[in-house]
């Protein structure tokens, strides 16, 4: 652990760090535009130079290794001297088009104008190089040359992330423009993380751009609901919308990326109208709305009807792995420990097989719900049903009555999902009663006897455990429309009508009341599920 | 004076292997086959024989700096990507005498134990690629290279890489990168090449002239060549001189002799009769140096550093009293714009930002307060890039701006 001296104050290093990353772990930010810590060093931008001791020239401190009582110095005279001379190289020949750039607010080249900057542009506008604008990259991104710093960094993720190697510099000296050959589109489904590692408005996104100024957006963390990866996220939202889902950095998981499927997975929770009350049907076969309070008192009443007429293995509980864990939770201690029922299960698909299996070796895997890990941890996965297919054939045999029916569709869509949504509708029609836990309306729904409204992902905070088993935490971006509730809510006021306690006030609650009767949870603190999440066994 | 590089350069049957070896050609590597490999790095080091290509480096202790037993091959790279303005040097020893050089290589390759090696020439230089390529196929028939070298177990291959036309490419480490198929970008050092250069093994890069002094130092032996010249700049050193001369051309002179002598003697001094304003003594990248500067200056590595110059290349530059320091400089500054490889920041804006100003300048354009903006740009760019480069276009600027400013005040408005 060689030790260092950074701006006077003495600091330990790791051993191979350089001295951009060192500084980094100690708080001291070090001016930069082509480092990023999950790509290699280019050293390109110059930005970093630091003075170190002994050392006749400037040394950029992402290129410098780390020496045992190295002395460095990245706020001194000389040093500001050199990185404001910097910063006004890269800003001689940009546009300066702040007021049109969608990078405004976010910018590299602002922040650091207004740290080390300050000055007056000395160069005349017809001076200024020209270079290519509003380049159209494919689906995600959308090139302008002007205002490209040149760091590398879009260049270095293709070469080195994906490996599929579609971007490169073109001509020379201030000439230098960044782009595909031809202009090919980037056609690769990671091809949108360059947008968010360009630290200028070279490349913006074109799902984003334009649509919102990015001060007045407020950031909730958050896991990537599209798959069984759980990349850590951060939802940027405004008014009860969702603008755009970023990646935050999680070494353990998804580093710095995010596929672009799970990137633009949110727009799927608009497609579909939502469910605004709860619903229940009729004498006449029609559903009506009702108040959430009629609604458990008469779900809970019917379900322990049946279940004194057929005996509680009658009564089913279909869970789905795109639920929180405290939804799943208090879904089972309710079914399961209040109601006594038995039969379990949420594969629709074959969650539990392919929840290991990856899709391509950068992040992606099959699975695409954030929590079929959680639902087999919980209990949810039965051996005697094996899935769907078995709930539907024991309906029909009549051994099982009622069920309770979670569903979230995926956020992620793929062709077979009309043919898993058709197997849901199967199972709601064969049972004698069924309750239905939505978000989004859908048309199999109207043969439900009850419909709950509930929160799908992002509209509620729980837990998600990924592939690996790690729990990790998402926080509510926005809020419910209507009348729908979380569906640990929804649990919770189902117990508490069924005469058992409810204690809970927030999921926060749920999940420590979980940790204490889940023994693979045993332990786990909800701060430990923040980044980079736990591993449970 | 010896002519230790230019003694059979007016032959014109001397590219030819015959006559190399009627005129004692390949004799030298002979005799360095029969020495050990170490023994022959300490007669060069001995020599004092310092890299031709403008830094001045010693050659042996470059070769000492390699690594022996890595399990990884090591390879010579001859540097013959001659691109400094005013340097020509180069040209002249691949074009009349091709197998002075494959001999130099040969020599060099046996000492660091390489069996690989590439004479990497400027793309503009086709036609000397073609005489290079000739003599090697020569010494390939003659089996001086291929699997046995002069008969002995050690084998040598030779190839020429034709560049691209990039004067980054000179540079070492692009040089390195050019050749193994990448963009020409210098690379971050450290790792030197001599541990981690082409294909990631122990390299080392000579330049032409450099490897072309070797046949003689061998034959003649180190303490021959250590006698000429001054305490540390040993040898000959080759000298393409051009501008405002009477003669100009490639000169060998014994490192030390003076400036002004070499000016008016080799080169037939100023010509039509005019007066010296200026020198740039060691090609474009140097600080030029005013015709009062030059009094009494040595052409040595360290009078012309002690002068406020540089030796660098041997591409020295005479301008009479009819030049015009501005244009000149434009001339300079559009060059080293032109060939910025974009890598860094303040190399790839600055450069192309002051030839700029130097053209609104030159066209009467500019304001006063551009000369001092140009000193501004020098120190932005100064000593803050991977390569030299920059440092290449600051030199000059620096230079013509303060030491002839009132031309370029004169040419500026307000």
């Amino acid at each position: 652990m060689p030790k260092l001296t950074l701006n006077g104050q003495e600091i330990e290093a790791k051993a191979g760090q350089t001295i951009i990353q060192a500084a980094e772990d100690h708080g001291v930010e070090i001016p930069h535009y082509c480092y990023h810590p999950d790509l290699p060093i280019d050293g390109n931008c110059r930005m970093c130079l630091v003075d170190v001791e002994k050392m006749p020239k400037l040394t950029p401190a992402c290129t410098t290794l780390v020496n045992e009582g190295m002395v460095v110095r990245s706020e001194n005279e000389r040093v500001k001297q050199a990185v404001r001379g910097v910063l006004e190289f890269l800003l001689i020949n940009h546009p300066v088009d702040c007021p049109v750039c969608d990078q405004a607010g976010e910018c590299r080249l602002q922040d650091y104008y207004m740290v080390y900057g300050l000055h007056t542009s000395e160069i005349p506008l017809g001076m200024k190089v020209r270079k290519r604008k509003v380049i159209d990259l494919g689906p995600m991104v959308v090139l302008d040359q002007e205002r490209c710093v040149l760091c590398s960094r879009c260049i270095r993720f293709f070469d080195h992330v994906t490996e599929t190697g579609e971007m490169q510099f073109f001509g020379r000296g201030d000439h230098v423009a960044i782009g595909t050959f031809e202009d090919r589109p980037l056609d690769n489904p990671y091809s949108g993380n360059v947008v968010d590692i360009c630290p200028v408005g070279a490349l913006t996104s074109r799902d984003f751009r334009f649509k919102c100024r990015v001060w007045f957006l407020h950031a909730t963390d958050s896991i990537c609901g599209g798959c069984s990866t759980g990349c850590a996220v951060r939802i940027d939202h405004r008014d009860g919308a969702i603008f755009r889902m970023i990646p935050r950095r999680n070494p353990e998981v998804n580093r710095s990326w995010l596929c672009d499927e799970g990137r633009l997975s949110f727009h799927e929770l608009n497609k579909t109208e939502r469910i605004s009350r709860p619903l229940i049907k009729g004498r006449d076969g029609v559903q009506a709305p009702v108040t959430w309070e009629e609604a458990v008192r008469s779900i809970d009443a019917r379900l322990k009807e049946i279940r004194e007429a057929n005996g509680a293995g009658s009564i089913l509980g279909f869970a789905s792995p795109s639920a929180t864990n405290e939804a799943l939770f208090l879904f089972k201690r309710y079914l399961g420990d209040q109601l006594g029922a038995t039969q379990f299960d949420f594969r629709v698909d074959s969650e539990d097989k392919n929840v290991l299996e990856e899709e391509d070796q950068i992040l992606r895997h099959f699975d695409k719900h954030p929590n079929s890990t959680g639902a087999i941890k919980l209990g949810l996965m039965s051996r005697e049903l094996g899935g769907i297919d078995g709930a539907i054939e024991a309906a029909r045999a009549g051994q099982i009555k009622a069920g309770v029916v979670i569903y979230f569709p995926p956020l992620v869509r793929r062709p077979c999902d009309e043919e898993v949504e058709g197997r849901v509708f199967e199972l709601i029609d064969v049972l004698e009663y069924s309750v239905v836990l939505a978000a989004h309306k859908s048309e199999w729904q109207t043969a439900a006897s009850v419909v709950l409204p509930v929160t799908p992902w992002s509209e509620e905070e729980g837990t998600y455990t990924n592939f690996e088993g790690r729990v990790q935490f998402a926080g509510k971006a926005i809020d419910a429309g209507g009348d729908a509730l979380a569906v640990w809510e929804a649990f919770a006021m189902l117990l508490h009508a069924s005469g058992a306690e409810a204690p809970w006030m927030s999921a926060e609650d749920v999940f420590a009341t979980l940790t204490e009767h889940v023994p693979a949870y045993r332990e786990v603190s909800l701060d430990q599920t923040r980044l980079p999440g736990v591993i449970v066994g | 004076m010896t002519k230790i590089l230019l003694g059979n350069i007016d032959k014109p049957d001397q590219a030819s292997i015959t006559k190399y070896r009627e005129r004692g050609g390949y004799k030298a590597l002979e005799k360095a086959l029969a020495m050990e490999q170490t023994a022959l790095i300490d007669e060069v080091k001995a020599s004092g024989l310092r890299g031709r290509g403008g830094a001045g480096f010693p050659t042996g202790m470059k070769w000492s700096f390699v690594p022996r037993n890595t399990n990884k091959p090591t390879y010579l790279l001859c540097n013959a990507d001659e691109s400094e303005p005013g340097t020509f040097k180069d040209r002249i020893l691949m074009e009349r005498d091709p197998h002075m050089l494959i001999e130099g290589m040969a020599i060099a390759c046996y000492a660091l134990n390489c069996h690989l090696s590439y004479v990497y020439i400027r793309g503009e230089y086709e036609f000397v690629a073609n005489t290079q390529q000739k003599a090697l196929d020569e010494a390939y028939e003659a089996k001086i290279l291929g699997p046995s070298v002069m008969g002995k177990d050690f084998a040598l291959d030779i190839f020429v890489h034709l560049g691209q036309g990039a004067y980054i490419c000179g540079e070492e480490t692009s040089l390195i990168e050019s050749l193994e198929g990448n963009r020409g970008y210098p690379r971050i050092k450290p790792p030197f090449p001599a541990t981690h250069g082409f294909l990631a093994s122990p390299t080392v890069v000579n330049n032409v002239e450099t490897l072309a002094a070797l046949p003689w130092i061998v034959q003649n032996g180190a303490a021959a060549y250590a006698a000429i010249g001054t305490e540390k700049s040993k040898g000959t050193k080759l000298f393409s001189v051009s501008g405002h001369v009477a003669k100009p051309g490639v000169y060998e002179v014994d490192l030390g002799y003076p400036l002004l002598d070499f000016i008016n003697n080799e080169a037939g001094g100023v010509a039509n009769g005019r007066k010296l304003k200026a020198v740039i003594p060691g090609g474009s990248s140097v600080p030029v140096m005013t015709a009062a500067e030059c009094e009494g200056v040595l052409l040595d590595y360290e009078s012309l550093l002690k002068a406020g110059s540089m030796l660098g290349s041997g591409g020295m530059i005479v301008l009479d009293e009819t030049t015009s320091m501005p244009e000149t400089l434009s001339v300079i500054a559009d060059f080293y714009a032109h060939e910025s490889c974009g890598q860094c920041t303040p190399c790839r804006e600055g450069t192309g930002w002051a030839a700029k100003i130097l053209k609104n300048i030159i066209a009467g354009e500019g304001k006063r307060s551009d000369v001092d903006l140009l000193l501004k740009i020098a120190d932005m760019m100064e000593g803050k890039t991977i390569c030299p480069l920059a440092d290449a276009d600051v030199m000059p600027i620096r230079s013509f701006v303060t030491k002839f400013r009132s031309e370029f005040e004169d040419l500026c408005s307000n």
